[in-house]
């Protein structure tokens, strides 16, 4: 039953998630290619010290990559359900509904973490080939708000798929809007790293606000 | 023991009544009919039924379990086609195939592929692009390969051509001829219903009838006589929705010959052709329930 639920999962997203993918490494060629310019057209030193010294994020091109792709993975998955209330199907077949909705979630999440993976290991690659290896490093903690908001803009738009009310739909865009902007709060190498473990517990609580919208999708005529 | 009971519901939407204290049962191994006009409640009480909305009072028990907590098991047991024939537009015939047996341990795919090559669409074709009574016969071997121990149909031979909708009662015979098997079925097309149900549900503002199919047919009458003026009918116990078109005037009622022809004689309205018209359960739902 768990097979065939992420089969039926994947049949909606596999498009979308193999656009996504050619766009990610569309990017990480960009950045490979802006990097080498960059240090043929100045001095490296200048490279260094624009880098280094004034904190210019050479990757910045995949700051946005893991939220709207979050965005497209949620919509991908829960549109061909909410039209026509197709989610009743769903709904119907004999497993627990929480656990199904747990299922649906951990397909579309798994296929956000593959390429937000993809961009961890990438990208310090990309960067170790010029840059000494601890500055290939400081991108992982730089990355993961981008990735938590990824998750965030995930999660959020499932919850809002499937609420049924516009009040509270404007009340859950507030909340994840400001949620979701607190992890680009800043700029520059690992701005938010202090706050990480606290930005890391955050992100599973909004599971609850989906199963909640869940609930509510159910209990008002799915 | 009954496969569907139904105790004091009552159901409210935007301020209107739908139900109030409607209580009624369907049998085990029967073939329940739910008629009733537009607007009646028909899909809201299905919904009910499979915990998709809940009631404002009263419960449901579908096979003997509190429809709005239905445990995996039970569902299992359940083969419910959604009004409009909802499928996953998104998947092929196989695939739809691949998840729905993975799904049901019972599943018979030879049954499946039995209904659904019947259309002779190649087994790739995606279910979004077909026709609606072509994605009807994927539901329906969808539904039949769960092998359940009852059915719900809500609305089956909604845009299905005469063609589709002999398909569909030819397999619902087949599978009620399993015995023990029970369909909860409501439809547009009610002279499909006669040749189907042996229990009916008329639900009309909330109020229901509840019958076998053979004492509605026996026991409520469709009437005519002649009259060369206008008669002005009344709308008692006895004579149910008048007609009158031209000279000839119809009505319908419980009552038997004799009586009729007493209760117009007692109402000053000479009828001595009155005699009774042959009537389909279209024509007694119609009587019963009024065109409008």
């Amino acid at each position: 039953m768990i097979r065939a639920l992420l089969f039926k999962e994947w049949l909606k997203i596999r498009w979308f998630w193999a656009a996504a993918l050619a766009i990610h490494v569309a990017i990480f060629l960009r950045i490979f290619f802006d990097i080498r310019g960059r240090i043929g057209a100045e001095h490296a030193e200048m490279v260094w010290y624009q880098t280094v010294h004034l904190g210019t994020l050479l990757y910045s091109d995949i700051r946005y990559l893991p939220l709207l792709t979050g965005l497209v993975l949620a919509a991908a998955q829960f549109i061909p359900e909410i039209l026509g209330r197709r989610l009743r199907l769903t709904l119907h077949l004999p497993m627990h509904r929480d656990s199904m909705l747990l299922i649906c979630l951990a397909a579309g999440l798994s296929g956000l973490l593959s390429l937000c993976f993809l961009s961890a290991v990438s990208i310090p690659l990309i960067l170790a080939k010029t840059f000494p290896i601890p500055v290939a490093l400081s991108s992982l903690p730089t990355m993961l708000p981008w990735i938590l908001a990824g998750v965030l803009a995930y999660l959020g738009g499932v919850t809002l798929l499937l609420e049924t009310t516009w009040p509270r739909r404007v009340l859950l865009i507030f909340v994840f809007s400001i949620l979701i902007a607190l992890h680009y709060s800043g700029r520059g190498y690992g701005w938010l790293t202090p706050a990480l473990p606290w930005l890391i517990a955050l992100a599973p609580l909004f599971l609850a606000a989906v199963f909640e919208s869940g609930r509510r999708f159910r209990q008002r005529g799915a | 023991m009954h496969a569907i009971e139904v105790h004091n519901l009552s159901h409210h939407y935007n301020g209107r009544t739908i139900y109030q204290d409607l209580t009624f049962s369907v049998r085990e191994g029967s073939i329940c009919g739910l008629l009733g006009k537009n607007g009646q409640g028909k899909t809201t009480l299905v919904n009910i039924l499979m915990g998709f909305l809940e009631p404002a009072g009263g419960h449901c028990l579908v096979l003997g379990e509190k429809a709005h907590d239905l445990s995996p098991a039970t569902r299992r047991r359940i083969g419910l086609l959604h009004e409009g024939h909802l499928a996953y537009a998104f998947m092929t015939i196989d695939q739809t195939h691949r998840f729905f047996q993975g799904c049901y341990p019972g599943w018979k795919s030879d049954l499946f592929y039995h209904l659904v090559d019947k259309m002779g669409l190649p087994r790739s074709q995606r279910i979004g692009t077909m026709s609606c009574g072509q994605r009807s016969q994927v539901v329906l071997g969808t539904i039949m390969a769960q092998n359940p121990d009852l059915l719900i149909l809500d609305d089956y031979s909604m845009g299905l051509d005469a063609g589709y909708r002999r398909l569909f009662l030819d397999v619902l015979h087949d599978f009620a001829a399993q015995g023990q098997k029970t369909i909860f079925v409501t439809s547009h097309i009610i002279q499909d219903l006669e040749q189907l149900v042996d229990t009916l549900i008329f639900l009309d503002r909330g109020e229901i009838l509840h019958t076998s199919l053979d004492a509605f047919m026996t026991n409520f009458h469709h009437y005519v006589f002649h009259q060369t003026g206008p008669v002005e009918l009344p709308k008692d116990e006895l004579i149910i929705n008048c007609e009158q078109r031209g000279n000839k005037i119809t009505f319908f009622s419980w009552a038997g010959t004799d009586a009729v022809q007493q209760h117009l004689a007692d109402l000053g309205i000479p009828a001595p052709d009155l005699r009774r018209l042959p009537m389909t359960l279209e024509d007694g739902f119609i009587g019963l329930m009024g065109k409008y």
